[in-house]
């Protein structure tokens, strides 16, 4: 993954809109109070088949909705989110095929996805904004770094997989 | 090893240990020569039945103690390792909390756990149990769930490891105040000065304390070396652990080792004085749950549905 892309996603300050110290409130804290810098994980390196370009350069865009029959096949036969109108191009961009696409119809890159999620599941925006949903890592008071939505959650199938539990524990202690 | 054997074996060592304390102590009073009581220890032994409450340790005793456990890890594994003693921050209280509506029982964060601490494959700090779904009923829960594959259809799953309480009946229960409170609300154990007796271990409704009944063996390569006198250093045989919110990591601002491993990212954790944490947040806005919460424990733990 590259270094520079990383540092190039800027830490995400309106995130913690709800982090920001009014000046008042500061005496009332004798203890630092959070202070939070917010890096929401870019993925779109991690992604196998990205720049969509690579392909998609050389194909004809054709926005009817249709069974794919070749590539992505599993993909679309799997999608499982939303309702019927769901496919491609409810999320993908159309006119610019490495970008995602907003209801507004601003473009945004990959790394972003997070803003394309929250605009219909603004609950779960809520919480992710806060803290309360989602993996951070990092400092509890300090630098985070927070999963994207998709790097958790398959926007293709976003309900979590099942999963091969770890060892149960040694029956050496007495209950 | 038959129950009978291993309680045979923890006799014969809590009553080798008491015996040569014992003997030590009353040749000193004696005045007869401390030769014939070192013939039993070395002269880090003798150290050992003369060190004092980690309350009571100077600066100086520390750095010495520190050593000394650090060259005794390296001389029995070979493994350099630090001993630190990272002090709670003022103005601190530690609280964890966790989304049961995304726990679904993989257990990552028990291994998770076991790594960060040094524990040995019989002792686990965090045990995640197996419920009803729609009840927290922990008198049925299954604790050796071992599907293919999980979460199991209508289950839910329930992590539980060491509350923190604010009350801890443990602590009242030590008759020698080897564990207490500390001022950020992790509950920790002197293991050096702990006696063995487990009266701390009934007395903790949440089944959190787990007790060393042999010397623990951890391979050399699986031993963190980042270590705290009062959370993850090897522990001797003979007495009680348990989960310290990972006080190494979390005194010096980081998360602790569950919350990082967790697929699911149920767990949160921060400071609860400080209204811009987490759990501040979480706590302000969820609907929120205490395990036992008629026992008036005061767990600094808590469980939400997101």
């Amino acid at each position: 993954m590259s270094a520079g892309r990383l540092v190039l996603v800027a830490f995400v300050a309106a995130l913690a809109c709800e982090a920001t110290h009014a000046p008042d409130q500061a005496a009332e804290r004798p203890f630092a109070p959070t202070h939070e810098e917010i890096l929401v994980e870019p993925r779109s390196h991690l992604l196998p088949t990205y720049p969509c370009t690579s392909c998609h350069d050389e194909r004809e865009a054709q926005p009817t909705r249709r069974r794919l029959a070749d590539y992505h096949r599993t993909r679309y036969d799997d999608l499982k989110h939303g309702d019927d109108a769901f496919w491609c191009y409810q999320c993908h961009a159309l006119e610019d095929i490495d970008k995602l696409r907003m209801a507004s119809g601003q473009l945004i890159s990959f790394d972003e996805a997070w803003r394309l999620c929250t605009s219909c599941h603004g609950d779960k925006q809520r919480d992710f904004q806060r803290g309360i949903h989602g993996l951070t890592i990092g400092e509890w008071n300090g630098k985070k770094h927070r999963r994207s939505c998709t790097g958790c959650h398959d926007p293709h199938n976003p309900r979590f997989r099942s999963m091969t539990p770890e060892k149960p524990p040694a029956p050496v202690q007495s209950r | 090893m038959t129950p009978e054997a291993r309680l045979g074996e923890l006799v014969r060592l809590r009553l080798g240990r008491h015996d040569t304390r014992r003997g030590f102590l009353k040749t000193a009073l004696a005045g007869a020569a401390v030769a014939s009581a070192s013939t039993a220890c070395d002269g880090a032994g003798v150290e050992k039945l003369l060190s004092k409450h980690y309350l009571k340790l100077t600066d100086e005793d520390k750095r010495k103690l520190f050593a000394r456990i650090e060259a005794e890890v390296l001389a029995r594994s070979g493994v350099r390792v630090t001993v630190g003693d990272p002090q709670p921050m003022a103005g601190v209280e530690f609280v964890h909390a966790l989304d049961l509506s995304l726990c679904n029982g993989n257990r990552r964060c028990v291994e998770a756990c076991a790594r960060e601490n040094n524990l040995p494959d019989d002792i686990r700090y965090l045990r995640v149990v197996e419920v009803d779904a729609g009840t927290l009923e922990l008198a049925n829960a299954e604790h050796a769930y071992d599907p293919e594959l999980v979460p199991r259809s209508g289950k839910n799953y329930l992590p539980v490891q060491c509350q923190q309480c604010k009350k801890p009946p443990c602590v009242d229960a030590c008759p020698v105040k080897a564990t207490w409170v500390e001022p950020d609300g992790i509950v920790v154990v002197d293991y050096d000065w702990c006696i063995g007796c487990r009266y701390c271990q009934a007395a903790c409704p949440y089944y959190a304390r787990r007790f060393n009944f042999r010397e623990p063996s951890i391979e050399p390569s699986r031993i963190n070396p980042d270590q705290a006198y009062l959370s993850n250093r090897i522990r001797p045989a003979g007495v009680v652990e348990k989960c310290t919110y990972c006080l190494h990591r979390t005194r010096r601002g980081r998360y602790p080792a569950c919350l990082e491993a967790c697929p699911t990212g149920a767990r949160k954790f921060g400071n609860i004085n400080d209204e811009n944490s987490e759990v501040r947040r979480m706590l302000e806005r969820k609907r929120t749950y205490v395990l036992k919460e008629e026992l008036g424990t005061v767990p600094r733990f808590f469980y939400f549905f997101g």
